[in-house]
């Protein structure tokens, strides 16, 4: 007989005949969840950008550095918004913008307002203490709540217990990729590149109430866009993850149904043998 | 009148991109008028109508929220909320203007709620008075 008994082959055979339903199913929901973070990202993106771009001009062409947004400070107490998932099973999306977070935290004085139920743990295990920990899922997060962390950060940030806000997301480049990224959302920094402007901006009613004003707006947009980048790559990376994960059953099967055919072609051929050899 | 150009953008989308004759937003300090060649000015919003002159006619929209920016001749509205008049649903408006109004006469409501409450009235009479356009 072929080293393995046919009943054991038969038994594992099921069982990865099961895990791959459950693979396939999650792949599923998975797909369709996509569609609609997809839709959103696409809907999204032209305000993410056109609120970036306009905030970046604004500040490039400011001379009026009277807002504390736009000062940089010497300190080194950094805080992260991280955006990661809920759940795992998502191919290296979590893992993936935890990591890159917690390489960027080297030597600073680190605080995190983590988002989604892994960042929660992660941080939590690293013993890196957490602004608040209210918005521990993910999925349930609104734009209304990407407001409201917006003013608690903007009011965190003016009473000076932190020197710089960071956000770490993931970018939805395709289906096929994402890229974790991290942004300073403040201090609002001058890029040193482009041409300096000649012409001043009005602002009104004056430059330090504008920025007192627009920074919220601003660092809500910006969150709600990375939510809606985040959401749609993790649902992309478990899709990806998924469709590899119920290939690799199938491939499996495949194998094992091989084996147990042998093996069942080894014990006829071994009977008849011994019935012939009887006889 | 000389056309410039503007962009309204939301967080559903982009709104409007197209030459306009003047614009009339609401700014946390007041209306705030803008024709071409206008200086570069940046001003937060406030909640309230804006009023989009394209070719002589008047278009409104109810506008919560962002910034407005005009930088270079190029006008930019990026708005929280942006909804056209034509887009707006009254009956929906009127009911959270009710919904509102029943929690602000309630007397065990908490100051979140009553906060809550206040800014859900202001957007509804906003929309409310911006569908009247229609």
């Amino acid at each position: 007989m072929a080293g393995v008994s046919t009943k054991e082959i038969k038994t594992r055979i099921r069982s990865m005949e099961s895990t791959k339903q459950i693979t396939k199913a999650m792949e599923m929901v998975a797909a369709s969840k996509l569609r609609h973070a997809q839709a959103r990202v696409i809907n999204s993106r032209p305000y993410f950008e056109t609120l970036y771009n306009t905030i970046t001009d604004i500040v490039n062409s400011n001379s009026d550095f009277s807002s504390p947004y736009l000062v940089r400070r010497t300190g080194s107490r950094k805080l992260f918004v991280v955006i990661a998932g809920d759940r795992g099973l998502a191919g290296g999306y979590n893992s993936n913008i935890l990591k890159l977070v917690y390489a960027q935290m080297d030597g600073a004085e680190a605080t995190v307002l983590p988002i989604g139920r892994k960042a929660v743990d992660f941080f939590r295990s690293k013993g890196i203490p957490a602004l608040t920990e209210t918005y521990s899922d993910a999925a349930d997060v609104s734009i209304g709540d990407c407001f409201s962390i917006a003013k608690l950060l903007s009011k965190a940030y003016l009473k000076e217990e932190f020197d710089e806000i960071h956000i770490g997301y993931t970018n939805f480049v395709s289906v096929l990729s994402q890229t974790p990224a991290t942004l300073q959302m403040l201090p609002l920094l001058q890029q040193p590149s482009g041409k300096p402007r000649k012409t001043e901006i009005l602002y009104e009613p004056d430059s330090t109430e504008v920025f007192g004003a627009i920074v919220p707006e601003y660092l809500g947009g910006i969150l709600y866009g990375a939510l809606c980048e985040s959401r749609a790559a993790e649902q992309a990376a478990r899709r990806t993850a998924m469709e590899s994960a119920t290939q690799n059953a199938e491939d499996m099967i495949a194998d094992l149904s091989l084996k147990f055919n042998q093996a069942r072609q080894a014990a006829i051929t071994q009977e008849i043998t011994e019935i012939v050899a009887g006889s | 009148m000389t056309p410039f150009r503007l962009t309204i953008i939301s967080p559903d989308g982009p709104k409007f991109e197209g030459d306009v004759e003047e614009i009339i937003v609401r700014t946390t300090s007041g209306d705030l008028g803008i024709m071409a060649g206008h200086a570069n000015c940046v001003a937060p919003l406030g909640m309230g109508q804006a009023t989009v002159i394209i070719d002589g006619k008047k278009r409104y929209g109810a506008c919560i929220g962002g910034l407005f920016s005009m930088v270079d001749g190029k006008a930019t509205i990026v708005a929280t909320t942006f909804e056209w008049a034509e887009d707006i649903d009254a009956q929906r408006a009127e009911a959270a203007y009710q919904r509102a109004q029943q929690v602000l006469d309630s007397k065990d409501a908490s100051d979140t709620e009553i906060a809550l409450a206040q800014a859900r009235l202001r957007r509804a009479l906003v929309r409310k008075s911006v569908a009247g356009h229609k």
